[in-house]
């Protein structure tokens, strides 16, 4: 919580007295950090929302009731900064909480129907019913890799008791059979956990992630990439992205108003655009060679961001770039980051009728050709709250452009190196997606193997079910 | 009963290993001097008004700044936006400025 950590960097280090101000409805967020830190900084509460409130609105929070204790705001405030510092403030629970300790490693046993229960009330799911992770299925789950049960896989860090969590095989392998998992998926599951992060950050905002499967493993398992990939009906790609999500849950990300804030929630998460790369029918290099690895290395990358548009009818009226920068404009441009998901008749026009070499040739077009008026980047809350300081701090070209007239067009997408594209699709129709997701990293599936890569469906459709 | 009973079902939250965030947080500051000594009065003294960046935050702090400037005017106000991350606690030159420049400092608005 950096208005409690930089208040206690000025009252420690600098000897500087503070006042910080929150919403009332981050109060127990601010006592978790008064227990986990023993410092009990002079914390003021107004109402909720601050975000969005008139000048009227907020000159009455200052002067109404602060909603903890019914005392004036700006009187307390003056207080905080005034009133000595008494031993009997350091009076009181200074205990953190904590998720350590070993709990029961059997459940009791029960019917089918309690079981299902006692998992969804535990805050174990995600309302979705679960396969119940028996020994006997977490046994077989286990099957699926050649490493230990007890191996830690990685551990993530739990902001509501500051402690990281570590989470071994077994732990993932139990969350892929709730999630309805195969045991040749486990590998791409373990790759996922290995790199810690939730599907869910805890955020007010409605977070967003999608995961790309590339190399062999995604034929071999059956993961879909070609029509309809995105859409619930392919095994692997269901599971695996609820899979992600379960991990998530079990970590501890979706303890209400601990880690779990988001106001409105969003959809995605009930399985994270799981999907795999078409490399079968791309006309350029997959995803993750150029993130380095080997086209014969097995991956998992990840995005994180809000939200995407859909192109709906592909584009006739409009090229195919003039059709993005119209979406693109509806997308905060968060530090250069973008994802484009194009259907393969998509890619391969952009190719062989644009002439556009490599992923990275397009990429370079959209950074230099979309452009967006400075008031609009600017006037983006998301864009004020993280990239703002960047400006005040002289980095370019954003102190450049933030002292530009408010109708000057920028070009925001300036790295085009953060501008992904993935190709995905089954050639019924030039479709894309244009997401305003950032890359945030990829994995190897392979060192979780049980056993080395074999057969490959070569048509990039393979997983979905035959027609009856 | 006809109803099968499943046994040998796994918890999920069965075996958690966890430990605490850098030096274990508890305790560490916990003493009487963790909080800096308070000021006799804010009457003629420089207080710092940082906006630390989240939505809404900066227009809170101008109507707090107004109101210091109507009710207690001897009270110099500096409006400034924290610098670095708006989720770390990464500001230095800030910090500088005002121990330097200032007596006292409101940071908000969390949410």
């Amino acid at each position: 919580m950096a208005v409690a950590a930089c208040s206690r960097t000025l009252e420690q280090e600098y000897g500087i007295p503070t006042a910080p101000v929150s919403t009332f409805e981050f109060a127990n967020v601010v006592a978790g950090d008064r227990r986990f830190h023993g410092i009990p900084l002079r914390f003021i509460y107004t109402p909720h929302p601050v975000v969005g409130m008139p000048p009227s609105v907020l000159r009455g929070y200052i002067e109404g009731k602060d909603p903890a204790t019914q005392r004036t705001v700006v009187d307390e405030v003056v207080e905080a900064l005034t009133k000595p510092v008494t031993e009997d403030e350091f009076v009181g629970d200074f205990t953190p909480p904590s998720r350590a300790g070993v709990r029961q490693a059997l459940l009791e046993p029960d019917t089918e129907d309690n079981l299902q229960r006692l998992f969804y009330e535990r805050g174990w799911t995600d309302g979705l019913p679960i396969i119940l992770p028996t020994e006997e299925r977490v046994a077989a789950m286990l099957s699926g890799t050649n490493r230990a049960p007890d191996e830690v896989v990685g551990e993530i860090f739990l902001h509501d008791t500051q402690e990281y969590l570590s989470f071994t095989v077994e732990m993932v392998a139990i969350v892929g059979v709730m999630a309805g998992a195969r045991a040749e998926h486990l590998p791409v599951l373990l790759a996922i956990a290995s790199t810690g992060q939730p599907s869910i950050p805890g955020s007010t905002t409605p977070f967003a992630c999608m995961l790309v499967v590339n190399g062999p493993i995604r034929n071999e398992i059956g993961m879909n990439s070609g029509v309809g990939a995105f859409s619930p009906r392919n095994l692997a790609n269901s599971v695996i992205g609820r899979a992600w999500t379960l991990l998530t849950i079990n970590w501890g990300y979706m303890r209400l108003k601990k880690q779990f804030w988001t106001s409105q929630g969003n959809p995605i998460g009930y399985n994270n655009m799981c999907v795999a790369e078409n490399e079968e029918r791309s006309p350029w290099e997959p995803f993750h060679v150029q993130k380095g690895f080997q086209a014969a290395e097995s991956t998992v990358s990840l995005f994180r961001g809000w939200s995407f548009v859909n192109n709906v009818v592909g584009s006739s009226h409009r090229t195919v770039g003039e059709d993005m920068f119209i979406q693109l404009g509806a997308l905060p441009g968060l530090y250069s980051a973008a994802t484009l998901i194009l259907d393969p008749l998509v890619a391969r026009h952009l190719k062989e009728n644009e002439g556009y070499r490599t992923k990275l040739d397009f990429s370079r077009w959209i950074s230099q050709n979309f452009k967006m008026p400075a008031g609009q980047f600017w006037g983006t809350d998301l864009i004020h709250m993280m990239m703002a300081p960047l400006a005040e701090q002289g980095v370019e070209p954003y102190a450049s452009w933030k002292k530009l007239p408010a109708d000057t067009l920028i070009a925001p997408y300036d790295k085009p190196e953060n501008i992904n594209i993935v190709v995905v699709g089954g050639e019924t129709s030039p479709m894309w997606k244009v997401a305003d997701f950032a890359y945030s990293m990829s994995a190897s599936v392979d060192k979780w193997r049980a056993k080395p890569a074999t057969d490959e469906c070569a048509d990039g459709s393979c997983g979905l079910p035959d027609e009856p | 009963m006809a109803t099968l009973l499943r046994s040998a079902v796994l918890n999920p939250e069965g075996y958690r290993t966890v430990r605490p965030a850098g030096d274990g947080g508890n305790g560490k500051s916990h003493s009487f001097s963790s909080l800096a000594p308070r000021l006799d009065s804010i009457e003629g003294k420089t207080v710092y008004l940082i906006d630390t960046g989240f939505g809404g935050s900066g227009k809170f702090l101008d109507q707090l700044q107004a109101w210091f400037a109507e009710r207690m005017p001897s009270v110099k106000t500096v409006r400034r936006r924290k610098t670095g991350n708006i989720f770390r606690d990464d500001t230095k030159d800030l910090w500088v400025e005002v121990k330097e420049r200032g007596q006292a400092a409101i940071l908000g608005v969390v949410g």
